[in-house]
């Protein structure tokens, strides 16, 4: 018997994305009802001496904490509010009411005291100077952040280790690829050691091998120096494999905190299994919550059983202890729904 | 501080990068130079007027040659604030109005520097009536680098106003355009301050454009005795304040105000 897992293997995902456990006891990220308005112009109207304004809500009363060391996800669909949060935690953007603490200051009161203890990386911007060799914009980030040279030298060995770096250092920005770009912005947001990381869609564009490497560099951040990360993104990859918690925002609110399996599982509704028996296929009776994925209940034309059932109703291990039983097993798939699916199908119920 | 000057450092060292740019800077002002001067001596043909020949085409040379300083802007800071990369700038330890007063200084003073040094040396080597004088006199020199200092300080901070205010139109170019047309007259770009009627002068040397680079010409050529130097510079001195306090209080509004906007 050989069963054949797909690609991709997301049912391992529960035991990878408990790897990294942050200290929950001290709460370092407090934030306590957050609202956060905007006004948008909208074109003049025929007949109207005014342009009309419209308030759009990005936040509608968001509370949440983060212990020290934790590597959350933040997700939602776009527009969800998820950047505007981080705005307002890096201390850009002012919140209309609500509470918030990172490390006991208040981001856009005390802002330059606050900055310097957080890093942040936006997927799509640049902080790196374009025409200048990458080594002097993280020059120029040392004399900001008043980093000791010693200190420096020490972090950028360090990083540019780690992030593979070093023959690029005396590349202008605007030579390297988009990948190595990531590599470099990642550094130098890194260099003063931040107590905490935002990293807003940082794996945007980049290949399977970036990302795989980004993602491991991420890990190796978060556990070595304890930095806590709070990452937004669209890529459900990125948080199976990085976060021990995820949080999802929608229309302003926060809609789910927790881990990744149980946000799955609740949203889990329909796998596919094959089956293919030495032989002709017994004949089965099929328990309640499963059906025969073809339409007219007969088997595909090579021969495969093909079965749908919610894990809810039918425990997998339950389901395949059946199969088993009913004959020799020649060849099995299991097709867990892609992660994508699940969360496309959890935004459709949330009405987002 | 250290970061202030580095950042001045190294944008310095930016500017020199784009020599192509300077190449094109020189021929496009020494055209200008030229061109003017033409024409101011066939005004003196028909009209000669109570300032001698020498001292306008002077004024004009050093118009030109420090043009750089007045109208040139950092593209790199203008896109900054349209895509939103400003938001990084945001992100660090530093007060962003002198992190950016100090990034324009660099650049308006090594962009004029690398175009007015080489334009000088040509202007000097042109006959007399075409060319530019030597100055009044050592001290007048003094007078006149000491008011160019304080002129750039007010430029800058001219400048850093033109960026707060593309913060809140998101594009420079009406606030700019507006802007530079009122900088190249009353700076005596156009016309040299000194051809202006008395009493219209009296007015535009109090204007912050007479600052910039009118103030430092009429203490090179010696136009303004040393007697006023003290004035003239404690008037650049009182605008560049001035100006720089109007800056930052524009800017910590924008900071109150702020939206970034996408994702």
């Amino acid at each position: 018997m050989r069963i054949s897992w797909p690609a991709g293997g997301h049912i391992t995902v529960s035991t990878r994305a408990s790897l990294n456990e942050g200290d929950q006891s001290v709460s370092y990220i407090e934030v306590r009802d957050l609202k956060k308005t905007f006004t948008v112009r909208k074109k003049r109207e025929k007949g109207q001496f005014f342009r009309q304004k419209d308030l759009v809500t990005a936040l509608d009363g968001v509370s949440f904490s983060v212990g020290k060391g934790e590597l959350v996800g933040y997700i939602g669909p776009n527009g969800a509010g998820k950047s505007t949060t981080v705005k307002i935690l890096s201390g850009i953007l002012t919140p209309e009411s609500g509470s918030v603490r990172v490390g006991g200051r208040i981001p856009w009161e005390a802002r330059r005291e606050h900055v310097r203890h957080i890093g942040v990386v936006f997927g799509q911007r640049s902080q790196l100077w374009w025409d200048v060799p990458i080594l002097d914009s993280y020059s120029l980030l040392k004399d900001i952040y008043r980093i000791p040279t010693g200190d420096y030298e020490a972090r950028l060995k360090e990083l540019t280790q780690a992030l593979q770096l070093e023959p690029l250092l005396r590349t202008p920005l605007r030579l390297l690829s988009l990948g190595q770009r990531m590599r470099a912005e990642l550094c130098g947001s890194l260099l003063h050691r931040p107590e905490l990381l935002f990293l807003d869609e940082p794996t945007i564009g980049l290949d399977a091998v970036s990302k795989l490497s980004l993602r491991e560099f991420l890990r190796w951040e978060n556990k070595e120096n304890g930095t806590t990360i709070l990452l937004t993104t669209h890529d459900m990859e990125d948080i199976a494999a990085l976060c021990s918690r995820v949080m999802v925002l929608g229309h302003g609110r926060k809609l789910f905190d927790g881990k990744l399996p149980d946000l799955l599982e609740q949203y889990d509704t329909v796998r596919t299994v094959s089956v293919r028996y030495e032989g002709s296929a017994p004949a089965l009776q099929l328990p309640p919550g499963v059906t025969l994925s073809a339409e007219d209940g007969s088997l595909s034309a090579d021969g495969e059983l093909r079965l749908n059932y919610a894990p809810a109703q039918m425990p997998t291990a339950q389901l395949l202890a059946l199969l088993q039983e009913a004959g020799t097993i020649r060849e099995m798939t299991l097709q867990p729904e892609n992660i994508d699916h699940l969360i496309a199908a959890m935004y459709r119920e949330m009405d987002l | 501080m250290r970061a202030y000057l580095t950042v001045f450092r190294m944008r310095l060292r930016m500017e020199l990068q784009y020599r192509g740019a300077m190449i094109g800077g020189i021929l496009c002002q020494m055209f200008f130079g030229i061109v003017l001067v033409a024409l101011y001596r066939a005004l003196y043909a028909g009209h000669p007027q109570s300032v001698p020949i020498a001292h306008v085409t002077t004024y004009v040379w050093l118009q030109q040659a420090f043009f750089r300083m007045m109208l040139a802007t950092d593209p790199d800071l203008l896109d900054k604030i349209r895509t939103g990369d400003i938001s990084y700038d945001l992100c660090r330890p530093v007060d962003l109005y002198g992190f950016y007063y100090a990034r324009i200084g660099a650049q308006k003073l090594m962009g004029s520097l690398m175009r007015g040094i080489p334009m000088l040396v040509v202007a000097a080597l042109l006959p007399y009536g075409w060319g530019i004088l030597p100055p009044a006199s050592p001290a007048a020199l003094f007078a006149a680098l000491a008011a160019l200092l304080l002129g750039l300080l007010c430029m800058c901070a001219l400048e850093n106003i033109t960026m707060a205010f593309t913060m809140r139109t998101l594009d420079p170019r009406g606030i700019q355009s507006m802007l530079n047309l009122l900088m190249v007259t009353f700076s005596g770009n156009l016309l040299p301050l000194t051809l202006f009627p008395d009493s219209w002068q009296r007015v535009i040397r109090l204007l912050p454009y007479a600052q910039l680079l009118d103030a430092p010409i009429r203490l090179y050529t010696g136009d303004a005795p040393l007697s006023e130097a003290l004035w003239i510079l404690t008037a650049q001195g009182i605008w560049a304040t001035v100006l720089i306090l109007l800056g930052m209080a524009l800017w910590n509004a924008n900071r109150k105000r702020m939206i970034l906007q996408g994702g």
